[in-house]
């Protein structure tokens, strides 16, 4: 046997399980879930009616579903932003830190990730109820109030980017810390004040870290379902409750089954395109 | 002495051990084993206290409760429909989704002499398909402080005085739905009225609040004064300090029902019969409407209730004549698009 057989054996043979397990558990589900996409009414109509792709015109011609899905791919922008907005300070302190307590602040940051994502919604929905902490601290000051943040699309704003700032810090951090200090101390040596340091050093050499953050946390949003369901309340809706809805509470599996199949392809469609730009962004020249 | 352990003698080991266990099977199997589908919370707490513990763990059955909502229970009977043996052996949701699961299919009719109690159960909940295990009439609970004089109708949510301060709950659209249908000209077999009814009340100011959990927490804080709901939850919420009173309409009070049913693909159907049987005891009727405030689904539990219990729920004379049914049947033919109308045009 050749050595280049034997390699691709073994590398055949490391690969099988986890290939088997994704075909297994995430594309033979997939594939029941797109047949029942095709049968409109189902299961009403019990898969008896043609396979046709009628469900997912009737979806993409329907103003309520796309005005969900715009709301959802502007929150998980806002959110992205949001987050992305909190998480570079936190990581740049947390990767220039030379404390002896920077174990406890990583700590701190990676704390939220051991509470599920519900129980962290349930404290915020308490922190900003008509009489929770937020609206408390801001009437007893005299800024007016108490306001309405809870059942809106701002409380999911707050909960969802809260949500996804762990991991946009963590990524972050792991980049900046390979960025050597050096680098922007020569930089202010040469005369460039700390902004342009940052612009003009710091951020090229962390946009693909920048990058990993920012598509993850927009997957993350685009997917989001107890936070939306939680702290929106029934008027807002996103795709990952309406979903949910179709299926569970309406019974409309096929509608539900087009929703979701409309969901995969925009956030794959828009993480590929705001990749794309954002790599182009870094590969340009700085001026 | 340290003890050495060849390779052979750690196989042997492995082996007796595994005899051994298998020498506890037949023991073991002499417990039934059933699977509930039920609400979680204090319905399951006291489906435990009240049922499991007291009357079937002695017979030698264990019950494995699966908590969820009515609606995955529905999903998940219909996605197992075509196994031979499904999850549930009972299920417990409301009469309607009971009605629609029975409909398509996915109920066994109950084979009534395997039910000795069957008999007493009140002639307003009983059917073929379903034991009823509570049943609660619907109610306005309101907030003296602010709503006054006392609402007697379901028109009283429409007053001007009380706009922004009206609270709904999103799971229960039907209830919305037939109580504003009833107070213009509709009634629990036609909704349609009430779409427009409940139109107005939208251009006047109302709260839809995603749970039961989340409208009593308004009414404890004062965000709302006003609004429907079952009035078992109503005694509940009063008794735990929250700020209402519970009044009743003069269009009519709709009976509201909760019970069980035994899937068709039930793994254990003797233990279902078990399980329902004890869900009609004198005990469990009394126990539960002790515990939860909603009268007993049976003559027997009826006549069995504390004086005082009886007193804290029963109806004010005026609205005994007054109750109604709700129509399952209707609800079934008309719930996709009444849903549908409530998520895009009322919540919009």
């Amino acid at each position: 046997m050749s050595r280049k057989l034997r390699t691709g054996l073994t590398a055949a043979g490391l690969l099988g399980p986890a290939l088997a397990l994704t075909c297994l558990f995430l594309l033979v589900p997939l594939t029941i879930l797109f047949w029942v996409s095709l049968n409109e009414g189902y299961p009403a109509s019990d898969g008896a009616g043609p396979l046709s792709l009628a469900g997912y015109v009737k979806v993409i011609a329907d103003p309520y579903y796309l005005d969900i899905l715009l709301t959802t791919i502007l929150m998980a922008l806002g959110i992205t932003a949001l987050a992305l907005f909190f998480a570079l300070p936190i990581a740049h302190f947390l990767a220039r830190s030379q404390s002896r307590f920077k174990s406890v602040f990583l700590l701190a940051v990676i704390l939220p990730l051991f509470v599920g994502n519900a129980v962290r919604a349930i404290g915020w929905m308490i922190a900003l109820g008509e009489r929770g902490v937020f609206n408390t601290i801001v009437t007893g000051l005299g800024f007016g109030g108490p306001y309405k943040i809870i059942y809106t699309g701002t409380a999911v704003l707050i909960g969802a980017a809260a949500v996804n700032l762990p991991y946009m810090v963590l990524t972050l951090q792991s980049v900046l810390e390979r960025i050597s200090p050096a680098v922007e101390e020569a930089s202010i040596s040469l005369g460039a004040t700390p902004f342009q340091t940052w612009r003009l050093v710091t951020l090229p050499l962390m946009a693909l870290g920048l990058l990993a953050a920012c598509t993850l946390s927009f997957i993350l949003s685009m997917n989001a379902y107890a936070t939306p369901v939680l702290l929106g309340g029934p008027r807002f809706r996103m795709m990952g409750p309406a979903i949910s809805d179709e299926i569970i509470v309406k019974n409309n599996w096929s509608v539900g089954a087009v929703l979701a199949f409309i969901l995969i392809l925009v956030t794959l469609t828009l993480t590929i395109a705001l990749n794309k730009a954002l790599t182009r962004g870094i590969a340009a020249p700085a001026r | 002495m340290p003890i050495t352990l060849s390779r052979r003698g750690f196989t042997a080991g492995g082996i007796a051990l595994a005899a051994a266990g298998f020498g506890t099977r037949p023991a073991s199997a002499q417990q039934q084993r059933m699977v509930l589908g039920t609400y979680g919370g204090d319905t399951q707490r006291y489906i435990e206290d009240l049922i499991v513990k007291p009357i079937l763990e002695p017979k030698g059955i264990a019950t494995v409760i699966e908590a969820a909502s009515d609606a995955p229970r529905r999903l998940k009977l219909q996605a197992e429909r075509r196994l031979p043996r499904g999850t549930y052996d009972v299920v417990h949701n409301q009469a309607a989704i009971l009605y629609q699961l029975y409909q398509d299919g996915l109920l066994d009719e109950l084979d009534v002499s395997r039910i000795p109690a069957y008999d007493k159960i009140l002639p307003v909940v009983k059917t073929g398909y379903a034991i009823p295990h509570t049943v609660t009439a619907r109610a306005i609970l309101y907030n003296p402080a602010h709503v006054s004089p006392a609402p007697s109708s379901y028109d009283d949510l429409w007053n001007p005085k009380y706009a922004n301060k009206v609270g709904l709950i999103n799971p229960h659209y039907n209830m919305a739905l037939s109580s504003a249908a009833l107070t213009s000209g509709g009634s629990m077999s036609n909704y349609e009225p009430g779409k427009a009814k409940l139109l107005e009340l939208k251009k006047l100011g109302v709260q839809v609040y995603p749970s039961n959990e989340a409208f009593g927490q308004a009414l404890q804080t004062g965000e709302c004064w006003i609004g429907l709901m079952i009035q078992s939850r109503g005694i509940m919420w009063k008794r735990q300090g929250v700020p209402i009173e519970i009044a009743y309409a003069k269009e009519g009070v709709p009976m509201d029902w909760w019970g069980f049913g035994i899937p068709k693909n039930a793994r254990n159907k003797d233990a279902a019969y078990e399980f329902i049987n004890a869900s009609l005891t004198v005990q469990a009727q009394t126990g539960w409407a002790a515990a939860m405030w909603s009268p007993p689904a049976t003559s027997t539990g009826l006549d069995a209730l504390d004086p005082q219990l009886s007193r804290l729920m029963e109806l004010p004379e005026a609205f005994r004549g007054k109750l109604l049914d709700v129509d399952p049947a209707y609800i079934a033919k008309t719930d996709g698009a009444n849903k549908e109308w409530w998520d895009r045009v009322f919540k919009a």
